[in-house]
């Protein structure tokens, strides 16, 4: 969309037309305001999970920038027809999960449409000296993620039938879960860049962070954590269209793979519904950052890469060593 | 041999999967699949692959075209539905219940032990065994026949347990051996098997 015209008010600090996560707007010396919206059709069968997964996909653009959920619309579309107990229950779903984070549902809209869909505006606050963005990441940084990687090929399979709910419980879960307790772990660290893993996939995000900070970044694709049955999936033709949509997004990526990794590296670009949080976190803190966030919030979290001066924007290696 | 023709153009994933998949199931002779893009294209192949059979890879009419040979080759996984082309004689084994028959339960639990430490012991032992119902205790509170459940898989055997009847007993957090699956892949695993032993 590069027709459109650049925004330029000096009170916009951060825009996502310019591949941020949320729209950072200063309002006064310590306090700016951070917006962002988010909705797709469901991705899960059970409409109450539906509703918390979007709400916590919606408010993760809150936390990748360092700020604090305040305010929340619903967008609801539904088909005409639907019982009103599932449309209650997506928007339960949606409230707790807002009331979780500290927030309030302040109100929403809603449309006929064909196809079943649901998203939340979302509105917080960040003081501009704490917030983060996808331009910070320097040479030397530590790449951090949160959560595991694979939902978009475990929803697919979940579409297929070939898995349910139950086979893919711990996608969900996380899906489920806030990254607000993982954001509060990472900001007591020299924090680079961060971002929120969403529908580029691992790769696509880290090459937006690469880009706009201008440096090279290595991305350890066997040091990945994937849910479980991702790879199985994956086997069974499971890809999503969105994965060779990023793939090809990122095509100055130098991808260089080990034998027989070619299927954990599709992983990398598998189109995320609200994933884990990507830092780069300076190196002498990264052990100390990632030993807190495994004891805490995130179990499952890992160093996945590395942050260099120089070299092709992103490269995908199978493991830190390998050359 | 039958030629089945599957037109997948215009169709988004997973769909392109689900209709070669159904047409493997329906027939013994080569599938033709036609998909436009090339997330498809791999998909199929992978499935295809997955499930043990041989894949040519062309292009044509503006796609690509997925010749599809069944079973010349051994599936290079496990795969949950993938069973379409499979060869070979694959033994099921369904124990929906604690105890073999229906008389002293003491005299049908000790049968059902000796069951299962026989079958781990076996020359040629099950490839996929199903519990369900009150046998998913066997699995899970039974440390004895959930040892020798735990070896059958060792030795390769799929053993899936119900995860409805998990949640009713209230055993999900106990599994000792198997896997949590669902009434769809039980169905798909049972339907794909040889002959089925049921206890």
């Amino acid at each position: 969309m590069n027709s459109l015209p650049e925004e330029t008010a000096p009170e916009l600090l951060s825009s996502a037309l310019s591949g941020e996560d949320a729209g950072v707007y200063l309002l006064s010396e310590r306090t700016a305001l951070v917006q962002t919206v988010d909705f797709f059709p469901p991705i899960v069968d059970d409409p109450y999970t539906f509703g918390q997964i979007t709400a916590a996909n919606a408010m993760s653009d809150i936390y990748a920038m360092g700020g604090k959920p305040l305010t929340a619309l619903n967008i609801l579309a539904y088909p005409c027809g639907l019982e009103v107990n599932v449309i209650e229950r997506i928007l339960l779903g949606g409230h707790d999960k807002v009331h979780e984070a500290g927030a309030v549902v302040a109100g929403g809209h809603t449309i006929e449409d064909d196809e079943l869909k649901y998203g939340l505006c979302v509105t917080g606050i960040v003081d501009p000296a704490e917030m983060t963005s996808i331009s910070g990441a320097r040479p030397g940084d530590t790449l951090l993620l949160t959560k595991p990687v694979g939902t978009g090929i475990l929803s697919t399979a979940l579409k297929a039938g070939l898995i349910d709910e139950d086979g893919m419980r711990d996608a969900i879960d996380s899906m489920v879960e806030l990254n607000a307790r993982a954001a509060g772990v990472l900001s007591g660290y020299d924090l680079g860049a961060c971002t929120d893993v969403t529908g580029f996939g691992l790769a696509g995000h880290l090459y937006e962070v690469a880009c706009a900070s201008e440096i090279a970044a290595e991305l350890w694709a066997g040091e990945v954590p994937l849910f479980g049955r991702v790879l199985e999936m994956l086997s069974m033709g499971m890809a999503t269209e969105g994965q060779a949509r990023n793939r090809s997004y990122t095509e100055d990526a130098e991808v260089v793979t080990a034998g027989g990794d070619e299927e954990r590296v599709d992983c990398m670009y598998d189109p995320q519904t609200s994933g884990g949080l990507l830092a780069s976190v300076a190196a002498p803190d990264a052990d100390r950052a990632l030993a807190e966030l495994r004891a805490g919030p995130c179990p499952s979290a890992a160093a996945v890469g590395v942050i260099r001066e120089r070299g092709p924007r992103l490269v995908i290696r199978s493991g830190r060593g390998d050359r | 041999m039958s030629e089945t023709y599957v037109d997948c153009t215009g169709l988004k994933c997973p769909e392109p999967v689900m209709r070669t998949r159904q047409a493997l199931a329906e027939t013994e002779g080569v599938v033709t699949v036609l998909v436009d893009n090339e997330t498809a294209r791999d998909n199929v192949e992978r499935f295809a692959t997955t499930s043990g059979c041989d894949v040519q890879v062309s292009r044509a009419l503006g796609g690509f075209l997925l010749k599809i040979k069944p079973g010349e080759t051994e599936p290079e996984a496990t795969p949950v539905a993938g069973a379409a082309c499979e060869s070979g004689s694959l033994t099921a084994v369904f124990i929906s219940s604690e105890a073999i028959g229906t008389g002293e339960p003491e005299l049908g639990a000790a049968l059902m032990k000796s069951f299962l430490y026989a079958s781990a012991e076996a020359d040629t032992p099950p490839s996929t065994l199903v519990f369900m119902n009150s046998g998913v205790k066997l699995v899970t509170v039974n440390g004895e026949t959930a040892e020798s459940v735990k070896k059958l898989e060792d030795r390769g055997a799929e053993v899936l347990v119900c995860g409805t009847c998990l949640d009713f007993y209230g055993l999900k957090d106990r599994l000792l051996a198997g896997r949590v699956s669902n009434m769809y892949e039980i169905q798909t695993a049972l339907a794909a098997a040889d002959r089925t032993i049921s206890l």
